[in-house]
């Protein structure tokens, strides 16, 4: 077998761990190419770049769709779950290779579906939400996004019963559930979230294209339908869906703390079972939050306003967590940290800014405006998309064997930083003044002109930051210098092996020592 | 029930200025509440990331080999540290909750005395329907001082009925009714514009409160209703 | 990096490879949302009967490729079991969904049934659920001979629970060609949507696990049985044969 067939046929799981990460950085390109043109229309009021407001809505239909299912869940639950879980647990490979194998290549798929979007003549323009009735009466391309949900979704679905099969079965002699890393217990709730919640997606979306094409009604008033029944299973499933996003993303940042501070993660248990457990159990009754201006019964608008404020409580357990875990370390201040400090920071701005949308009355005024625009890229798109950019960072020596250039992560790091905070914090400013999203034109709001430039400006800042990153990797891996095992000094299990690790993972695997902890720097 | 018969009998206590001071405005109570909770939110973010920041440069590595020094936390400590946070989250929470169902309660129950307008949305404009049967299109005209109810509904796709100035929207939808209700105090125009993404023209789906003065009100009101009248007789004579 | 040569290493580990998942996904990319969208979208029903013809075979192809690997390896061959566990959970979810749409509609409505339902046959079901609850007996049955050695029993009683599964499928078919005929179809109103949707899915489940049938019973003709993949492929039919009685409860006889 030549090599380009070792990998494209590849069943292990580092293989197609990678497979996923250039899958959804491809995707990343495409949404921020898309969020670069949205930006460059907002730029002047009236048409700017295009003529047609049904562009800008494919545009934006496309930045928000291929972002969450084709960048950011691929990426956590793909990538890092495909290349460090097993590495983690002391495992030679996951339960099923090949089934790990035909979920990447469903990824593909999906990918392959959502990029024909801007090449079919009917492209879709119905938001990643897809209401009905708009989503059953365009003229644009509904089935596309049918499918594409459904197949990310049903690669998601294996992928979650192939990792809760690994970890619950598959972990070296010894590991002991209270040894695992933060972020397997982090990508294995994020995992029964999916197996849990996807399938509900997944009826939803099926149920709009039957109804546009196949003539049912579920969503149609006059035969005995309601619209209300598809915002209800959609954000059943999407509400989880973010913390789908959130758990790995903060279980990356988890281990790149404990390894720069070189110090154990505060409170272990709390973190697992308060946090990461409090938000399992909480995430299924919160999603009403996103349908409070649109006439639900009163007593389920403010049952959900209370659960939804009480997810700060777990929430609120990871975070304290992470910054106990810098309290008495020895932190060192490579790239990978810096993104993870950035993420406590941002996470916070981004999180916080969920109280106000939390609170049924205030989202009466915010709901639907910049303002949660704004929330929803702090917490998702900046602090996710950095922890994904410093995991990357992380774990790059030991998938390609090489050193990346340190200058050149910190430059982008202190441009994207720079660039996100102008973007997103005068979105929520001009959000709170009455902006409305998903506006292609916003003649009647002719004083926000100003900061919609700023914000372009800012967006591109951001681009030119992710663009060294990425260009840093590619050079890395072809010219970088050679990695050590070990290059940070970890504890961690995946970093004991041989760099790049070889098919099966180990020589012999390892057997778990009582005292041993991933965090265990101490001791030493 | 009861609550309208209370509603009754406090109407009929009240003389007229007395009720309109009764009402509670969630305009003013939303623009309270928001700096309530930003207050709040800031005291949190600020302090966790000062402590952060502190960790950050007081923590820092001075050789190459040091490590972290934090102990295995005792079994008390451990819980002491799930326990203390989780209640003083709770008990924010809970301050929060109480807050906003208070405001909650001002936009879910509108004053007894009030006008009451159905609207229809629809690609892409505003129709209004007067108690009278008088029709407007994108241009809402109401009179100063008097709290406004709009009972919504949609003949297409899902709008939202925003209006930035009175800090409220509601969606309207096909097969169901909802409501909203605001609070105009002074003559003045305020921008209605559509917050649902609801087809390709979403962006310009725009119309406007027009609060006048009361009496302007009723003479245009007044004049309105006769011309419908004219029209209606009009158009039968037409028809005949 | 220590590279010291150990007895073991006589044979360096080797990638694995595998052709089939690959395989398969294009085949579903071509019969699934290209001819989905040729037919219904555009009205181009001989491009999507291409499309069917090309992603098809690529399906049939990949799972028999895939099945013939499975049977020589035993890799994660135990963990089968508690996988499919967690699949029915997924499972179990859709079904949930369909059934909270319709409680949805059912429970808002202002009068059930709504306008132009048909009176619903009440034995037929009696009968369906009365074959299936007999299709999970005889696959359980099926399994108890295999695990006391008695391979040619197991493959007549695997065979008998297959015939169950099609006479079921064809009550089906038979009930809904008289209720189409009855003028009762899926744009009637919300109550036909929701009884050819919940029906159908269900159906389609029972189509799997035929198909699952399939993929073992064809190997074991052979004189290959692979023991936890039955045990696997007999939990899931009994899911199938727990949800019909929720069908039967909420559709039928509500
Ligand atoms: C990773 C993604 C992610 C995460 C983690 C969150 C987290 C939260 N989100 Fe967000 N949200 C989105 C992604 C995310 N969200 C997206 C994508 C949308 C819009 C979708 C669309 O319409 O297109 C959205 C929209 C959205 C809405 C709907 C707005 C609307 O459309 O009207 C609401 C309303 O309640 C909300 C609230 C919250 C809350 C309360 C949290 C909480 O989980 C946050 C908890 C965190 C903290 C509170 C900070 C840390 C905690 C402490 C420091 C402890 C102390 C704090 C207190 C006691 C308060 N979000
Ligand atoms: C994870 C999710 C994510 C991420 C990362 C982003 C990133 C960005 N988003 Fe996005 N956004 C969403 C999720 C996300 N967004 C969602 C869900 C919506 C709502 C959609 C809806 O309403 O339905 C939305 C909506 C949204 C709007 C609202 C538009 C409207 O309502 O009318 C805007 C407006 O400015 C915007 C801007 C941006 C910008 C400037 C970035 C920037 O941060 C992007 C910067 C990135 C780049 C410029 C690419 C960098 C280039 C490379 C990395 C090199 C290329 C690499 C290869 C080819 C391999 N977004
Ligand atoms: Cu009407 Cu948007
Ligand atoms: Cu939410």
């Amino acid at each position: 077998m030549n090599t380009w067939k070792e990998w494209i046929f590849t069943t292990d799981h580092k293989r197609v761990g990678v497979l996923y990460l250039i899958g959804s950085l491809a995707a990343f390109g495409v949404a921020g190419i898309m969020a670069l043109l949205m930006r460059w229309e907002l730029t002047s009021i009236g048409p700017t770049l295009t003529e047609n407001p049904s562009t800008y809505n494919v545009w934006l239909y496309a930045h928000g769709a291929v972002m969450i299912l084709g960048f950011q869940i691929p990426a956590l639950t793909g990538f890092f779950a495909n290349y460090c879980i097993p590495l983690m647990i002391g495992a030679k490979d996951v339960a099923f290779p090949r089934l790990n194998a035909f979920s990447v290549w469903l990824f593909y798929v999906g990918i392959v579906l959502a990029v024909l979007t801007f090449f079919i003549p009917d492209p879709p323009d119905i938001m990643w939400t897809a209401y009905p009735p708009y989503s059953t009466i365009t003229s644009g391309n509904t089935a596309f996004y049918t499918f594409t949900v459904l197949i990310l979704g049903f690669a998601s679905i294996l992928g979650g019963v192939n990792f809760l099969t690994t970890v619950a079965y598959m972990r070296a002699p010894g590991m002991s559930w209270n040894k695992l890393n933060i972020f397997v217990w982090c990508t294995v709730a994020a995992f029964v979230l999916q197996l849990i919640f996807v399938p509900v997606l997944g009826t939803a979306v099926t149920l709009i294209s039957f109804d546009k094409y196949l003539g049912t009604s579920f969503f149609d008033p006059a035969r005995g339908g309601d619209v209300l029944i598809y915002q209800n299973l959609f954000w059943f499933y999407s509400h989880p869906a973010v913390y789908v996003i959130f758990l790995p993303f903060i279980g990356v940042v988890y281990e790149i703390v404990a390894t720069f501070a070189r110090n154990r993660v505060f409170n272990y248990k709390m973190v697992v079972y308060g946090g990461i457990f409090g938000i399992v159990g909480l995430s299924g009754v919160v999603w009403v939050h996103h349908l409070y201006v649109t006439g639900m019964a009163d007593w389920i608008r403010i049952g959900q306003m209370v659960t939804t404020l009480l997810i700060s409580v777990p929430v609120g357990f990871t975070v304290i967590g992470l910054v106990g875990t810098l309290y008495k370390g020895a932190i060192s201040f490579e790239t990978p940290m810096l993104y993870a400090l950035g993420v406590i920071f941002l996470f916070l701005i981004g999180g916080l800014t969920g109280i106000p949308l939390a609170i049924t009355s205030l989202t009466l005024h915010l709901s639907d405006t910049y303002y949660v625009v704004g929330h929803f890229h702090y917490v998702m798109a900046v602090a996710g998309t950095f922890a994904i950019f410093g995991g990357v960072y992380y774990w790059f020596p030991k998938i390609t064997g090489r050193m990346y250039s340190e200058t050149m992560g910190k430059l982008g790091f202190w441009i994207t930083f720079a660039g996100t905070n102008v973007v997103f914090w005068i979105m929520m400013d001009i959000g709170v003044k009455g902006m409305p999203r998903r506006y292609f034109d916003y003649a009647h709001f002719p004083q926000f002109e100003n900061a919609h430039q700023w914000m372009t400006g800012g967006a591109a800042l951001i681009g030119v930051g992710f663009a060294l990153a990425v260009i840093n990797w590619i050079v890395g891996a072809a010219r970088g210098a050679k990695a050590a095992d070990n290059p940070w000094g970890s504890q961690s299990l995946e970093w004991t092996t041989q760099t790049p690790p070889p098919p099966g993972n180990w020589k012999d695997v390892p057997t778990i020592r009582e005292e041993w902890d991933p965090y265990a720097y101490a001791q030493r | 029930m009861r609550k309208h018969l209370l509603a009754a009998c406090a109407a009929a206590a009240a003389t007229a200025s007395r009720a309109a001071e009764a009402i509670r405005d969630p305009a003013a109570g939303w623009d309270r509440l928001w700096h309530e909770v930003i207050i709040d939110i800031s005291i949190l973010g600020v302090a966790f990331a000062l402590i952060t920041a502190w960790f950050v440069l007081r923590y820092r590595r001075r050789n190459p080999n040091e490590v972290g020094r934090a102990e295995k936390l005792t079994a008390a400590a451990a819980v002491g540290w799930t326990v203390i946070p989780m209640f003083v989250f709770m008990a924010d929470d809970f301050f929060l909750a109480a807050n906003g169902w208070q405001l909650w309660n001002a936009y879910r129950q509108p004053p007894a005395e009030r006008i009451e307008i159905k609207l229809e949305s629809g690609m892409y404009s505003w129709d209004y329907t007067y108690p009278n049967g008088v029709k407007a299109q994108n241009v809402l005209k109401v009179p100063a001082g008097k709290p406004v109810l709009l009972r919504m509904t949609s003949r297409d796709t899902i709008h939202s009925h925003f209006i930035p100035d009175f800090r409220v929207k509601e969606d309207s939808m096909p097969g169901r009714v909802t409501f909203m209700w605001f609070y105009p105090q002074k003559p003045g125009e305020h921008i209605v514009t559509c917050a649902e993404y609801c087809g390709i023209m979403h962006s310009y789906m725009v119309g406007k409160v027009v609060v006048v003065p009361e009496a302007e009100f009723a003479a245009w009101y007044a004049q309105e209703e006769k011309k419908l009248a004219d029209g209606g007789r009009q158009t039968k004579k037409a028809g005949a | 990096m220590s590279h010291e040569p150990s007895a073991h290493a006589a044979h360096a580990p080797e990638w694995e490879v595998s052709v089939w998942p690959f395989v398969i996904s294009f085949g579903i990319l071509f019969a699934l949302p290209v001819a989905f969208a040729f037919k219904f979208v555009y009205g181009l029903s001989f491009a999507a009967i291409l499309a069917l013809g090309i992603g098809t075979p690529m399906i049939v192809a990949g799972i028999a490729g895939w099945v013939k690997e499975g049977l020589g390896s035993h890799h994660g061959a135990g963990l089968a079991f508690p996988a499919m566990g967690w699949f029915i959970l997924a499972e179990a979810m859709i079904f949930l969904s369909m059934f909270a749409a319709y409680w949805f509609n059912r429970l808002t409505a202002e009068a059930w049934p709504p306008a132009g339902s048909v009176e619903l046959p009440r034995i037929m079901p009696l009968v369906m659920t009365v074959v299936l609850v007999a299709s999970s007996l005889t696959i359980h049955h099926a399994e108890a001979l295999l695990h006391a050695g008695k391979r040619a029993g197991f493959v007549n009683w695997l065979v008998l629970t297959m015939l169950l599964g099609a006479v079921f499928l064809g009550m089906s078919a038979y009930e809904w060609n008289h209720l189409i005929h009855q003028d009762f179809t899926t744009d009637t109103n919300v109550f036909g949507t929701v009884f050819y949707s919940i029906t159908g899915l269900h159906g389609s489940h029972v189509i799997v696990g035929l198909g699952i049938f399939i993929a073992l019973l064809l190997p074991a003709l052979r004189g290959k049985v692979n023991t936890p993949f039955v045990k696997t492929a007999s939990l899931y039919w009994h899911f199938v044969d727990i949800i019909w009685f929720f069908v039967v409860s909420q559709v039928y006889y509500w």
